[in-house]
């Protein structure tokens, strides 16, 4: 049955078929409270004339609010064990695919190597919750990594409260979960079987997080999965609600795109370059001060002129497969295939000649430490 | 307590001297080296550093390496990042070992996105932080009632904000900054929304004790220039100050009947 989509998430109304003319773009970018309606307008055929200036628009914005600076993050694939079908996943349960997951030294030895690439904020990522990597597995994998990491993050499965509760206790900072795509049918069709089918559960997961005192929660959703324009506007008005509920906790937004990968699964509706750097500007527009992320999964070019235009966080020297820093050259299949595969000082040479100083430390473990309300 | 030094037109703060009315924020740069020539330029003597871009062990991004070079700079570690007063008396507490500095800007924004002060913990921390004798500079929202239960707390000095971090939009809390400059006991530096060195001038004139700024110019088109452009306009705001600006009005044309004919009428 395909789920009933909440009334705060409903973008209809802004995807009325009215086709948006080059005076709603002027007046979106010039608004002084931009919301769903000026984000049709920057997302519409008539605001392809203003690229250049949403550009400028979204790198002033940017540079006001995060400075000439990119954060920088790392992922590290803990796990590969999964029981969803998700039509477009390289880990789907149905992909002949090697299963493992990192055992705690191991995961060790990794967490050691990305903290000698220099990073001080991880993002922990495994499949669907399983017998061989359930909630306890992660919650062991949190605290080690915490004991190295200032800031930790986890991009798993959809968890309850009080999990999400323990897992900041054990000082995870972050929790990044992607709805994937916030339309109901496209959601029901891709998601063939396993827990992640319960699209509901999904969408309210961010919220629990956030109601367990996590400090950012990460939302997304896979480009090329469904109309785009219908995606934005969910994401924008899901960060909203969420910002006036949670009003403590931050909110990161990604823009992952759906490139060729080990499922061969072909995007149903493909996102180029163009579209995405519109949707970054036009995101940046309406939200001046939420952190835009951009992973490995795009060439170095095209990220090499998103960092900074709209982009504040990325991603470097990533690798996805499970144990994968510890190989010289990848090896196996990860979850999605790397673009730019240049190191972290590559990555770091060309942010510094373009003006941009990548920033590893962004938090402080001593923040974690003081959580309790206790002034000793 | 003493605001200022007429002589030398020094300001005092926590029972320090300091000539320079400028005080600048390390972050946004686009590299240390830029940041570094930028506070030189500003000639700011206190200089705050976020707790959080700060390492245990020195590193390439970390701040604070490059200041600690700096002659004559204070260093004012800030808690940016922190949630509640607790985690701002941590912060405190480590900034003070890693910065060797009884200053602190305590400074608690729980929503990290439009980073607007939370009167309720910065009221909470800043009691406790003074109380165990740090030089406490509250960034604080623009309420002069708040103003004086930081001050009647112990803080050092008050850090109200213009407008929003980041925002550029100058100073939009203007009315209330001329309440809190009216009863403030401790210097006055307003914090956090300038954008340009005339608003920083503008926020001097009206009595200020001095500015602090770091978007303004770490992101200006060339943050070296901006920051000696600031410096410039502290100097001429507090110099203007000092003159004392014209009265206001006064110059519109006599009625020709005037209101008060009927006071003269008393005398003939």
């Amino acid at each position: 049955m395909t789920p009933q989509m909440p009334a705060w998430l409903d973008p209809s109304p802004w995807l009325d078929g009215r086709e948006s003319t080059p005076a709603d773009v002027e007046r979106a970018l010039g608004c002084d409270a931009p919301g769903p309606r000026e984000l049709a307008a920057l997302l519409s055929p008539a605001a392809h004339p203003f690229m250049e200036v949403m550009a400028q628009h979204a790198r002033a914005l940017t540079q006001r609010h995060f400075g000439r600076t990119i954060s920088m993050y790392a992922p590290l694939y803990l796990a590969n064990y999964c029981t969803n079908g998700c039509a477009y996943c390289g880990f789907a349960s149905d992909r002949v695919q090697p299963r493992r997951r990192l055992e705690l030294p191991e995961a060790e030895d990794e967490l050691a190597m990305l903290k000698g690439m220099g990073f001080e904020e991880v993002l922990l990522l495994t499949g669907e919750r399983t017998s061989h990597a359930g909630f306890d597995y992660l919650l062991e994998c949190v605290s080690l990594a915490a004991r190295r990491f200032h800031a930790v993050g986890i991009e798993a499965f959809p968890m309850t409260t009080r999990e999400y509760a323990l897992l900041a206790e054990a000082g995870c900072t972050g929790v990044t979960l992607y709805q994937e795509t916030y339309d109901p049918r496209q959601y029901d069709r891709l998601h063939r079987w396993g827990p992640k089918k319960d699209y509901l559960d999904r969408l309210d997961a961010p919220a629990r997080a956030m109601e367990a005192g996590m400090r950012t929660v990460g939302l997304g959703v896979l480009l090329g999965l469904s109309d785009p324009a219908f995606d934005a506007i969910c994401l924008l008005r899901h960060a909203v609600h969420l910002r006036r509920i949670h009003w403590k906790s931050g909110i990161t937004l990604s823009f992952p795109r759906l490139r060729p990968q080990s499922g061969n699964f072909a995007a149903m509706f493909p996102v180029d370059e163009a579209w995405l750097a519109q949707l970054v500007f036009a995101v940046r527009v309406v939200l001046p001060d939420v952190p835009l992320l951009l992973s490995t999964r795009e060439r170095p070019e095209f990220r090499d002129g998103m960092a900074g235009l709209g982009i504040s966080k990325m991603s470097a020297g990533s690798r996805t497969s499970v144990g994968g820093y510890g190989e010289a050259e990848p090896m196996t299949e990860g979850q999605f295939q790397v673009s730019d595969t240049r190191s972290v000082p590559e990555f770091c040479s060309m942010l510094r000649n373009r003006g941009l100083e990548p920033v590893f430390k962004n938090w402080d473990s001593v923040f974690r430490d003081a959580a309790g309300g206790e002034h000793g | 307590m003493e605001r200022q030094d007429k002589a030398q037109d020094a300001w005092v703060v926590g029972g320090h001297r300091f000539s320079s009315r400028l005080l600048m924020g390390t972050g946004k740069f686009q590299d240390a080296e830029t940041m570094v020539r930028a506070v030189l330029a500003s000639r700011a003597q206190i200089v705050t550093v976020a707790l959080r871009r700060v390492g245990r062990i020195p590193r390439e991004d970390d701040m604070l390496g490059p200041l600690g070079e700096l002659k004559g700079i204070t260093l004012m570690p800030n808690t940016s990042g922190a949630r509640n007063a607790s985690e701002a008396i941590r912060a405190a507490r480590l900034g003070r070992e890693l910065c060797g500095s009884p200053f602190v800007k305590v400074e608690i924004h729980p929503n990290p996105h439009h980073l607007m002060p939370d009167p309720i913990e910065t009221f909470e921390a800043a009691k406790i932080l003074a109380a165990e004798g740090f030089v406490v500079m509250p960034y604080m929202p623009a309420d002069p009632v708040l103003a004086k239960r930081l001050e009647d707390v112990g803080c050092a000095s008050l850090m109200p904000l213009g407008s929003a971090i980041g925002s550029g939009r100058g100073l939009a809390t203007v009315e209330m900054l001329r309440l809190i400059l009216r009863d403030a006991r401790i210097p006055v530096i307003v914090d956090a929304g300038l954008r340009s060195p005339s608003e920083a001038a503008a926020a001097l004139e009206m009595g200020c004790d001095a500015v602090l700024v770091n978007s303004a110019v770490a992101a200006a088109g060339d943050p070296v220039a901006m920051a000696a452009a600031f410096a410039q306009a502290v100097k001429a705001g507090r110099d203007a100050h000092r003159a004392g600006l014209m009265p206001q009005g006064g110059g519109t044309a006599l009625a020709t009947s005037p209101l008060t004919a009927f006071l003269s009428e008393e005398g003939q």
